[in-house]
């Protein structure tokens, strides 16, 4: 669980004055499958101000996920709104849903989540490609774009490689000059150290850091305590709700 | 293009599952060429058989006296005299040309040869009707029937036997022991599709006189011909010119114009009219475009499991930014590139597979698959109907898929 040093805010809370990057109100998600209706989530209000470093801890099954897609527009709440950035996405449709994701939006999974057939910097590309879609955006700009990525990673050498000719602690490293490339409002990474031994996850964790110190957003869902301590901002979800609220340190 | 590589990825990272599926397209695609470009080839040829026959061409020649319920065999012979044909061809509106044919088999003798050789009796406008390709010489004149002469004009296989490399123009035959003269060369007419006897290629022409001079009938008086060939207007009006001159001759011979055992008549417009060629066209299109459509639902199922197989790679395009329409694009383009490469493949070896087999130079009965764009052009449709179809079912499963459930580890 979060570190013992804590002082507990109110649940919307944050600091007065900080622009929000993403206010819920009462939010609610039903699943409807195999004959099974999951509440996975049940009434969640929550603010995150820009440039915060928030956590997001809890058991499997406690919805920390669902609430992570609804977070990354993958998914829509069943109930209550989400703004992000002052606006609301809960009427948008699915293209719209998209272009956010496109634009505002940097994941970083598990399970790396490149594709195996595009070398890294093609991998780190493809939120630009399709960016592109909407604006123009010149081949050599994106390819500009992405070696810059992958070299505030540190892997400006590695970049024609294929994911499989990395080690995981690299790709990871990929995914997240992927997620950085369009230059989101929001970094959300789910359980990012879950597939890395200590020392690798260590290292992705520094990344995040640093990336933090720029003045990005970042989200982690984990159920590592280590993690959750190491953020100034800890949220735990238990049975679908907001248990605690925590902020760590000074 | 990245659809186009993703497409020929796929194809390589499943040999025989790709090789199988391109089979199926492939030769869907030629089997649209080949037989409805067979089909056509077969309506040429039987067309050009009939046309060699003469254009716009009918012959008609008397039979029995049909009267009902009298066994064939008692009924009394018809015959048609030249004073008939005349006689029709004086009162005929509607026939543009009227002319006797007499046909009769005789030994016919080039130094050591003697063949027997269908020897036809013509006149003038019997060349005309059948617009026969005269190779050398002349053909059979009004002066030769005026003066009975003994002339005779060879078709090129008659030539061949009877005067071998050597003779020509101005060679002796004797035709039943008669000296006769050759003053015409056939050129090669080709398999005709008629009901007159020999080919073309095969017979001695001499003038119709000549023939009743020599070769008289052994019961009547008369100068019994074969048949009456004629020439209609065009081809609309095939029915009423057989109906005019059936009227005329039965007039003239005393019989019933409705007796359809006395005078009998046949024409190739009707005959061709009879063949269900455009029947045998459907059939063709139906066969072949089911082969290409089954290769087509071969692409589908190929698709559909790549569809499956690549979920979380579409859960990723979605995540960083692919609108639902992007990940059916790009599914679409990469089967409609399987679809034209195959499709490609096929059109190639159908075409390619017509040109080697028209380069062939196969004889007059084989029918050889023709090429046309109007058959190049249903091939290539039938392939965008089918990869349209196999392409977009796929890429519209692959554009329902629910990112948030295939990136979540499981």
């Amino acid at each position: 669980m979060c570190a013992m040093n804590e002082k507990v805010m109110n649940e919307t809370g944050g600091p007065l004055g900080g622009t929000a990057v993403i206010e819920l109100n009462g939010l609610h998600k039903h699943y409807r499958t195999e004959r099974v209706d999951v509440h996975a989530l049940r009434g969640i209000d929550l603010r995150i101000d820009r440039g915060e470093y928030v956590t997001v801890m809890g058991r499997s099954g406690s919805g920390k996920t669902t609430l992570l897609e609804i977070l990354g527009c993958l998914s829509q709440p069943t109930e209550g709104d989400y703004r992000l950035q002052a606006r609301s996405v809960t009427e948008l449709d699915s293209d719209q849903l998209a272009g956010l994701r496109g634009a505002q939006i940097g994941f970083v999974f598990q399970a790396f989540n490149l594709l195996p057939r595009l070398s890294a910097v093609e991998n780190v590309e493809l939120p630009l490609a399709y960016l592109g879609r909407t604006k123009k955006i010149s081949r050599r700009e994106r390819r500009e774009r992405a070696m810059n990525a992958l070299e505030r990673v540190g892997l400006g050498a590695r970049a024609d490689h294929l994911p499989n000719e990395i080690s995981g602690g690299e790709r990871q490293r990929v995914a997240v000059a992927r997620a950085l490339v369009n230059e989101p409002a929001l970094l959300l990474a789910d359980e990012p150290t879950g597939n890395l031994d200590t020392k690798t996850g260590e290292e992705v964790l520094a990344l995040f850091d640093a990336v933090h110190q720029d003045g990005n957003t970042l989200i982690i869902v984990t159920h590592d305590p280590k993690i959750g301590a190491r953020a100034p901002r800890c949220l735990t979800i238990r049975d679908g709700l907001l248990d605690r609220d925590v902020r760590n340190g000074a | 293009m990245e659809a186009v590589r993703q497409a020929f990825r796929l194809l390589l990272a499943h040999k025989v599952r790709a090789a199988l599926t391109l089979f199926g397209l492939v030769w869907g695609t030629a089997a649209v060429i080949f037989l409805v470009g067979w089909g056509a080839g077969v309506k040429t040829m039987v067309t050009n058989g009939f046309a060699k026959t003469g254009k716009d061409m009918g012959q008609m020649w008397p039979g029995r006296i049909g009267e009902q319920f009298t066994p064939a065999v008692d009924r009394r012979h018809l015959w048609f005299s030249w004073e008939d044909i005349l006689h029709v061809r004086r009162r005929a509106r509607l026939a543009t040309l009227v002319g006797a044919e007499k046909r009769q088999y005789i030994a016919v003798t080039a130094g050591q040869r003697a063949i027997n050789m269908e020897v036809r009796g013509v006149e003038p406008v019997s060349q005309e009707i059948r617009s026969l390709p005269i190779g050398a010489g002349r053909g059979i004149t009004q002066a030769d029937l005026d003066h009975r002469r003994r002339v005779a004009i060879l078709g090129v296989n008659a030539r061949r036997d009877l005067l071998g490399a050597e003779g020509g123009l101005g060679s002796r035959v004797r035709i039943g022991g008669k000296p006769f003269e050759v003053v015409g060369l056939l050129d090669r007419v080709g398999t005709q599709f008629g009901r007159d006897g020999e080919e073309v290629d095969n017979q001695v022409w001499i003038p119709l006189s000549t023939h009743f001079a020599f070769w008289p009938s052994d019961w009547t008086d008369d100068d019994v011909v074969s048949f009456a060939i004629y020439r209609m207007p065009g081809r609309h009006l095939a029915d009423e010119t057989e109906a005019e001159l059936r009227r005329i001759f039965a007039d003239r011979i005393s019989v019933s114009p409705t007796d359809e055992e006395a005078i009998l008549g046949w024409s190739p417009i009707k005959t061709l009219r009879s063949l269900p060629m455009d029947q045998q066209d459907g059939v063709m299109y139906a066969l072949s475009a089911t082969t290409l459509i089954i290769g087509g639902i071969g692409v589908l199922n190929m698709m559909l499991d790549s569809v499956r197989q690549r979920r979380r790679e579409i859960g990723i395009r979605l995540a960083v930014g692919a609108r639902r329409r992007d990940i059916l694009l790009q599914f679409f383009l990469e089967t409609l590139t399987i679809v034209a490469f195959g499709g490609g493949l096929g059109l190639a070896l159908g075409v390619g597979g017509c040109l080697a087999l028209e380069a062939l130079a196969l004889p007059d009965l084989i029918p050889v698959p023709e090429l046309s764009v109007g058959v190049v052009v249903m091939a290539v449709g039938t392939m965008g109907g089918v990869g349209l179809i196999a392409g977009i079912v796929p890429a519209w499963f692959a554009s329902r898929i629910d990112p948030a459930l295939t990136l979540r580890v499981e």
